[in-house]
């Protein structure tokens, strides 16, 4: 099961190389989605495809290394079957995970997904839905 | 004018009755009329479909109940808590997609009726009456589908705008309108229509389209009944009435929506097939995306004459980024280009397979007829009519003693803070310097809102009024275009003023 994380530390925490001693220790592939830096520190969206066991003994090596982890519990689903391919959607996306295709039809990249929810009220009619888990 | 191709409507019905008219989309005939020239291309083809699926809000339709057995004349009815027009015969009345449901606000209104009796789904309708001897029932509590009902007529007053207005915003704040959500800080641009696609766009001169067309609407055939409300061709904004049957209509192609904080509207799909007469048809159908311009337009000013921009082409707003002072502005449609594609290659079909036939315009819509705004008799008042103009300011390095003393002396609330060239930089309140006392901070710049809700000079009083309602608080300063103080407005200026002009 694909998961994600988000992983914030402050900014002292930049010069070491958590993410690939993480990667050593646990030997699982972690895909960087975003990553935002500033003075305050650092804010890193990874996803993960592993058993649920692997995961969190993911997170504990994170936990350990003084990095705060929070799995995400939300998805945005974008429903083609009531979607009419407007794009009032599109311009609102700060990460172009909601795009125009090539013919025209309007489709959401998962994996550029900040989880932001701004393009939720945009759709006149509701296609865009957020889902916990 | 003399034309070298005369082709008459008779001619084109009889060629889709044998099967070998030759029809293409208004995309399709861009390149065709670009390569062969418009007389080749009039020699060719025979008809040309157009769409559109956009947001129709001047949308509605006609429903008739049949009687009740005793009768009602109906005063209200609602249909599924949205209430509908009544104020014709006994059991006639007009859904309009705008109207809002009284239980679920924004969430659901007539356009969603409108989709709800097209799917067949049972609408709740509640009636009541004052009862006359002719007409004794008060009260209706019943559900229906467009299969009980005798007519559900879709009726529109205004559908199929040539072009529309792209829409950005300039305050600092997100607003949101009928052209949807508009980010602060020119963040986005919105726009509509569907260019080169586009039905009106494709005779501007109303030489095919008329009174009598019969046309591709919301997935059955309609007719233009009339020219539409605020037709006003000489500025490339022509519009038409549209009348079809509801009941033959089609999900796929007609939609219930909202558009967030503003309210509801029906999406709709309309396309008009338009024969190739002559060459001077052809050329007009060959339009292109570069071809149709529109004014991109500041929905940060809410006046009816709204500041523009710049001149931008369907051909840029497709493309998905304008430029606005250098920076690369992302672009939504608010129609949609995939379906009103779908329209247009539905018509195709339609006539391909013979089941769709030209009709002869019994009028021509128009040509020179202007739209004129409202007639209004009081002048409105600007922000700099209303504000009060010598304000007592602070700077940024002021103290907060020093500011506590000059609201203690002065009695008043809001205290902006400008810069050395009296910009407004901030605004302290009150409540922030209670706030800061005790917290060890020294400078107003420690204490201050930098982001300000302002006003600016030229704008309605109206406007003004709006915002400090949306925002929760009880007076602005004003600035001109510079960002430079020149007033502060609240709500107390305004109820005076109101006061006296409806006295
Ligand atoms: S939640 Fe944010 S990032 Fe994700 S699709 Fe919507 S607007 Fe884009
Ligand atoms: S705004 Fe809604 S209907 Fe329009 S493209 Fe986005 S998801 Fe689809």
């Amino acid at each position: 099961m694909i998961k994600k994380i988000l992983l914030k530390y402050r900014a002292q925490k930049a010069k070491e190389p958590i993410i690939s001693s993480v990667i050593k220790e646990s030997g699982l592939m972690l895909n960087i989605l975003y990553a935002q830096f500033s003075l305050d520190g650092g804010e890193i969206l990874i996803s993960v495809d592993a058993p649920t066991p692997e995961v969190n003994k993911l997170i504990e090596s994170f936990k350990r290394r003084g990095v705060e982890v929070t799995e995400i519990t939300k998805a945005i689903q974008l429903h083609h079957e009531i979607c009419f391919d407007c794009g009032a959607c599109v311009s609102l996306c700060p990460t172009a995970a909601l795009h125009v295709e090539h013919d025209k039809s309007i489709d959401l990249d998962e994996e550029k997904c900040i989880y932001c929810e701004l393009c939720v009220p945009s759709c006149p009619v509701r296609a865009l839905k957020l889902s916990k888990f | 004018m003399e034309t070298k191709v005369n082709r008459s409507l008779a001619e084109i019905n009889e060629k889709i009755r044998r099967g070998d008219a030759v029809v293409v989309t208004a995309e399709e005939m861009v390149d065709i009329v670009r390569e062969k020239g418009e007389v080749k291309a009039a020699q060719e083809i025979d008809i040309v479909t157009t769409g559109t699926f956009g947001a129709m809000c001047s949308s509605g339709a006609w429903l008739n109940f049949g009687h009740s057995d005793p009768p009602i004349k109906m005063q209200r009815v609602w249909l599924n808590d949205v209430e509908a027009y009544t104020g014709v015969a006994a059991v006639d009345a007009y859904i309009g997609a705008t109207q809002l449901s009284e239980k679920d606000g924004f969430e659901y209104g007539g356009g969603h009726v409108i989709e709800d009796l097209v799917n067949g789904k049972e609408i709740h309708v509640r009636a009541t009456a004052y009862g006359t001897d002719c007409y004794p029932r008060k009260e209706i509590d019943i559900n229906v589908t467009k299969h009980d009902i005798n007519q559900a007529v879709l009726c529109n007053p205004r559908n199929a705008y040539q072009r529309y207005v792209a829409a950005t915003n300039s305050r600092n704040d997100t607003i949101y309108t009928y052209m949807g959500i508009l980010l602060p800080d020119y963040g986005n641009v919105t726009c509509s229509g569907s260019g080169s696609l586009s039905p009106l766009h494709n005779d501007p001169n109303y030489e095919t389209i008329g009174i009598g067309t019969r046309i591709f609407l919301g997935g059955t055939q309609g007719y233009i009944f009339w020219e539409g409300t605020q037709h006003a061709p000489t500025k490339a904004m022509g519009n038409i009435m549209t009348i079809g049957n509801l009941k033959n209509m089609d999900t796929r192609y007609l939609r219930g929506a909202t558009m967030q904080k503003y309210g509801t509207t029906l999406y709709l799909g309309l396309g008009i097939p338009i024969p190739i007469l002559n060459e001077r048809v052809a050329k007009t159908t060959g339009i292109s995306d570069d071809d149709i311009k529109t004014n991109l337009t500041d929905y940060g000013i809410p006046r009816r004459d709204r500041p523009i921009l710049k001149e931008v082409s369907y051909a840029e707003l497709k493309y998905g980024k304008i430029d606005i002072n250098g920076r690369d502005v992302p672009v939504s449609s608010l129609s949609s280009l995939k379906r009103a594609r779908g329209v247009a290659n539905e018509l195709k079909r339609w006539i391909e397979e013979g089941k769709f036939f030209l009709s002869q315009n019994v009028q021509r819509l128009p040509t020179d007829q202007v739209f004129k705004p409202m007639k209004q008799l009081a002048a409105v008042p600007f922000a700099r009519d209303v504000m009060t103009r010598n304000v007592i300011t602070a700077g940024p390095d002021d103290s907060i003693v020093y500011a506590a003393r000059l609201f203690a002396d002065k009695g008043f609330d809001h205290l902006p803070i400008v810069d050395e060239s009296s910009k407004l930089v901030g605004i302290v309140t009150s409540w922030d310097l209670a706030v800061a006392i005790g917290t060890g901070k020294e400078k107003l710049s420690d204490v201050q809102t930098k982001k300000v809700v302002t006003a600016r000079e030229d704008e309605p009083v109206d406007a003004v009024a709006r915002r400090l309602e949306k925002y929760k608080i009880s007076g602005l300063p004003v600035v001109d275009s510079k960002g430079e103080l020149k007033g502060i407005l609240t709500s107390d200026d305004i109820t005076r003023l109101l006061g006296k002009v409806r006295r």
